[in-house]
Formats: C-alpha cells, sequence, structure tokens
C-alpha cells in the first residue's frame, strides 16, 4: 500500500478540488505491480539460498504449500500477500501480451 | 531416567520459538548419503533422534559436524557400507528412510526393521513394492530389509494408500536411478516437500512434490555444496497451540507455516477458541468456555494423527461429549489409560475415542508410551489440578526441543528430574 495525500471531500476528487481540507488516502497497488514484487522477491531469495527459482516457484503455485519458498528475505510470508490463483493470472496476462507485442514487431 | 514434574493450572503467556520439523530432519539427514560434497543443513533440532541418526552416519564413516546447536554440516562421501546394524537405529521409527538412500547410492541396503514409538503396525509393503517397482528384490529375514539392484530403472509407482514414509523412501531410491520414476497417490505433507526442496538443491530433478504425482528424473549425481534450511516443525507448533488454548492465557506460537496448520486452527476456532494469524506465527487466546468438537485424523492436508493424543487432552475440558477418530494409524490410543490416572472420562471404540468433557483434572503419576502421549500428558498435567509426574521422558525428547524449557518461559511450573 502506497500511502498519499491529496485533497478530497465528501462527494469524492471533483469536490475535492473546491475542498481544503487534506486527508490521508490509501492507494491499493495493482495487482500486477504486486505480483512482480513477489516474483521478483522470492526469485532472489530462492536464488541466493541455492535454490532453483523458477522450480521452485512453479512447486509453490502447483502444491500451495509455502515449505517450496524460503525464508530468507521474508520471501515466504511476501508470497501469500496474493492468492495464487491472482499470481497465476497476472504470469499468464503478462506472458501473453507480451508475447503479442512480440508479434506485432 | 527423568520425569517432568508439573504444578498444573496456571496461565500460559507469551510468545514461543518452534524448532525444525523433526519429520523433516529425519529424512533429510539420511537423504545426505544420495551426496557426494557437503550438505549444510540449518534448523535442525536438537533432538533424540536427530543425535540417533548422525551417530549412525558417524558410525558409517560420514563426517559430520555441528557448527552450533541447530547446523549440521555432513560430508557422507566416505561411505563405504550399505549396511546399518539393530544396534544403530533400535530406538529409531524413520531408520526405512536409509534403505531409500543406501538403495539410491549403493544399489543395496541392509537394514534392520523400524524402531521406535509403537502405536501400531507400520505397513512397509508399499516402500517394497516401490523398491520392486525400480528393480530391486527386496528380502526380509532376521529382522533385517535387505534390498538389492543391479540397476534401478524408473518406473511409474501407484501407492494404495496415502504413506509419507513410502513417498519420502521411494523419492530416496528413485533419484538417481535411469530414467524418470512417478509416484501416484503420493502424501501430500510438508516434510515429502521438504525433502524434494533438499534433493532439487544438491542437484536432483523432482516436480510435484506436494501434489499427489511426484515425477524424479533421475540424475547422474548429487554434487551438494548447498545450504538447506529445514521447515518449522508443524506438530511442536500444534502442541503449544492445544496447550495455549487447554492452559489458557495468550501464547504467540512464533516460526511457523500458518498454512500447515490450518487443520488444527480451524478446529480450535469452531471450538471457540480465538486464533489470529500475523504474518509467520498464530496467537492463541485460551477460553475457559471451550466446546466439543469431533475430531477424525487424515493424512496432510486432514487433522494430522501426532496432534490426536494432545487434542484428546484439551477436549477433557470441553463442553459435552466430543471423539476423536484414528483415521491413520490402527493404534494411537495408548494414552487414553494413562490420562484416565489424572480424572478423564474416556473409552476407546474400534478406532474412535470418546471423551467426555467438563472433567476437572488431577495431578497424577504418569508414564509417556510413546512420543505424541506424552506430549498429551504434559498438556493434561498443565490443566490438573495439583501435582503430575510424565515418566518415560526420553520419549519426548525424541520429538521435542526443549519442551519443558519453553513451557516454563512461558509460565508453567515444570521442571525436569532425575529419577
Amino acid at each position: 500500500m502506497l500511502p498519499c495525500y491529496i485533497p478530497t471531500g465528501k462527494m469524492g476528487v471533483r469536490d475535492a478540488m473546491v475542498d481544503k481540507e487534506t486527508m490521508m488516502f490509501k492507494m491499493e497497488k495493482s495487482n500486477a505491480d504486486q505480483a512482480r514484487e513477489i516474483l521478483t522477491t522470492i526469485y532472489q531469495a530462492l536464488k541466493e539460498r541455492g535454490y532453483n527459482p523458477i522450480n521452485q516457484i512453479v512447486g509453490y503455485i502447483l502444491s500451495g504449500d509455502p515449505t517450496y519458498i524460503t525464508n530468507h528475505k521474508n520471501a515466504r510470508n511476501m508470497v501469500r500477500k496474493l492468492e495464487r490463483d491472482e499470481l497465476l493470472e497476472e504470469i499468464l496476462k503478462y506472458y501473453l501480451e507480451s508475447g503479442r507485442q512480440e508479434e506485432k514487431k | 531416567m527423568e520425569k517432568f514434574v508439573i504444578n498444573g493450572r496456571r496461565a500460559l503467556n507469551g510468545d514461543v520459538y518452534i524448532s525444525g520439523s523433526k519429520n523433516a530432519a529425519v529424512a533429510v539427514i539420511p537423504a545426505t548419503i544420495l551426496v557426494d560434497g557437503e550438505c549444510r543443513i540449518e534448523n535442525v533440532p536438537d533432538i533424540g533422534d536427530v543425535k540417533i541418526l548422525v551417530d549412525v552416519l558417524i558410525s558409517m564413516g560420514a563426517e559430520v559436524r555441528f557448527e552450533d546447536r541447530n547446523t549440521l554440516v555432513i560430508n557422507t562421501r566416505n561411505i563405504n557400507s550399505h549396511i546399518v546394524t539393530y544396534e544403530m537405529v533400535k530406538y529409531l521409527r524413520a531408520s526405512y528412510y536409509l534403505i531409500g538412500a543406501l538403495l539410491g547410492k549403493f544399489k543395496q541396503a541392509s537394514v534392520p526393521f523400524p524402531g521406535g514409538c509403537d502405536f501400531g503396525h507400520r505397513p512397509i509393503d508399499q516402500h517394497i513394492k516401490g523398491f520392486e517397482a525400480l528393480g530391486a528384490q527386496v528380502d526380509i529375514e532376521h529382522g533385517i530389509i535387505t534390498a538389492k539392484a543391479r540397476e534401478l530403472k524408473g518406473c511409474s509407482i501407484y501407492l494404495d494408500i496415502v504413506s509419507v514414509g513410502a513417498t519420502i523412501n521411494l523419492m530416496l531410491a528413485a533419484v538417481k536411478a535411469e530414467g524418470t520414476t512417478v509416484i501416484e497417490n503420493a502424501a501430500k505433507e510438508p516434510h515429502v516437500v521438504d525433502v524434494a526442496n533438499f534433493l532439487n538443491a544438491m542437484g536432483a530433478n523432482i516436480r510435484g512434490a506436494g501434489t499427489d504425482v511426484i515425477k524424479i528424473k533421475g540424475v547422474d549425481r548429487l554434487k551438494g555444496g548447498a545450504t538447506h534450511t529445514i521447515i518449522p516443525d508443524q506438530i511442536e507448533a500444534g502442541t503449544f497451540m492445544i496447550a495455549s488454548a487447554a492452559a489458557g492465557g495468550c501464547v504467540t506460537v512464533k516460526n511457523i507455516i500458518p498454512k500447515h496448520m490450518e487443520s488444527l486452527t480451524a478446529k480450535l476456532t469452531e471450538m471457540g477458541i480465538r486464533v489470529d494469524e500475523v504474518e509467520d506465527s498464530l496467537r492463541v487466546w485460551g477460553n475457559d468456555k471451550i466446546l466439543k468438537a469431533n475430531i477424525k485424523t487424515l493424512p496432510y492436508p486432514g487433522f494430522p494423527t501426532d496432534l490426536h493424543p494432545q487434542m484428546a487432552a484439551l477436549l477433557c475440558k470441553a463442553e459435552g461429549t466430543s471423539t476423536i477418530t484414528e483415521g491413520v494409524w490402527d493404534s494411537r490410543f495408548q494414552y487414553v489409560d494413562e490420562i484416565k490416572r489424572m480424572g478423564a472420562i474416556m473409552k476407546v471404540e474400534g478406532r474412535m475415542a470418546v471423551i467426555e468433557g467438563a472433567v476437572n483434572l488431577t495431578g497424577a503419576p504418569a508414564k509417556a508410551t510413546d512420543l505424541r502421549a506424552g506430549a498429551a500428558l504434559v498438556i493434561a498435567g498443565l490443566i490438573a489440578k495439583g501435582t503430575t509426574q510424565v515418566h518415560n521422558v526420553y520419549y519426548i525428547d525424541r520429538g521435542y526441543e526443549d519442551m519443558e524449557i519453553k513451557f516454563r518461559q512461558l509460565g508453567a511450573d515444570i521442571k525436569r528430574v532425575r529419577v
């Protein structure tokens, strides 16, 4: 979660433009950003501990068992911040969209 | 000989750190036999079964050193015998992992039948079926299991029953076999995954651990040279969660994988006990009012058989009549007669224990009949009025690191006394 401050009022952003009150507003990270952050962190942590990161992440996605993910760099806690289906969805989206862009080139 | 002396009825409060998994460690240590280079293993629990396995490896010619209390460095390159004697392993239930590891390394193994806790017939037939499918000839004579193969060839093995021991043993035997081995109807326990992680880190090619189909592509050698960290002990964590629920107070069980505790967490919640999850910890809030429950033990992800006796101790406090049906072992009810000494009202009908709740347990001398029965008596002692003596502490020491110290840090009045 990224905290940021924007002026707002009861009626929303448009109303906020004329409202001088300042309120804290938490902006949710998109699943895509979160998935990227999680995968990058756990990939690095697994690599540093001498495991094959791709095999371990595939094992986790298939089985759901966090045993596959090292505790190094808090990776095991981090991987559970997104459900497995959400992680897989973002991986597939990225893969397929990258493929489409490659085809266009 | 030692015993625990417990003065009960003191609430437990504070944090407890869970040690490495016994069930993973007793499989990972024999697995080092397959590795050509050095293996560094972290978070190894300092328990009786680990000490026995370390002694076995040393007596076979391995170099083993403790970097610290919980970090082992093992090099098995100098092991040149495939024979394990009865004296080496008579107290060890998990000795059969030595068969798979020695068979994988030398294409032959000679290992006595498993010892350790006695809570029922331990079917070894699924192990034998798998070894034979890989090409080994297996004989049992004079209490010794002998397996021998000219070569081990990958194959497809369907396990007739879900067996953790057979799943791990076949992974060990197949890891250097020629071709691909597929184990179907495999056990999904976290320590199956941990053993696969260890072997993969050392150079193996195992996929699918944690699911019911495991594929093992044989490799020529496991080069080693890696560090592996044993996962936290699911059963030790569960024991402290149950103890906390039983004794009252609020205990945070730290350094665990909450996912592995889901079956217990769900059951405690159903019984009216609050459990909060915070990253790698679970906080358990004791409650005077505990609801009755019906439990059936099953392979993972079902309710673990290794928490059955401890749960029975807790259910003595529940309102109403509860049942525990044992779905894994033939005979896991030896704790019943001992806990009845403390005033518990229980009876066993077939594979089901019927437990009358709302009973005020009273301290009494009792003896641990196996590892988890010992843990159940300690929990019963913590909630009983007066003094409880738990004998045969060596059973508890087989699988729990510093149990009495950890309970004392939570506020229990428990001490270890020489008999």
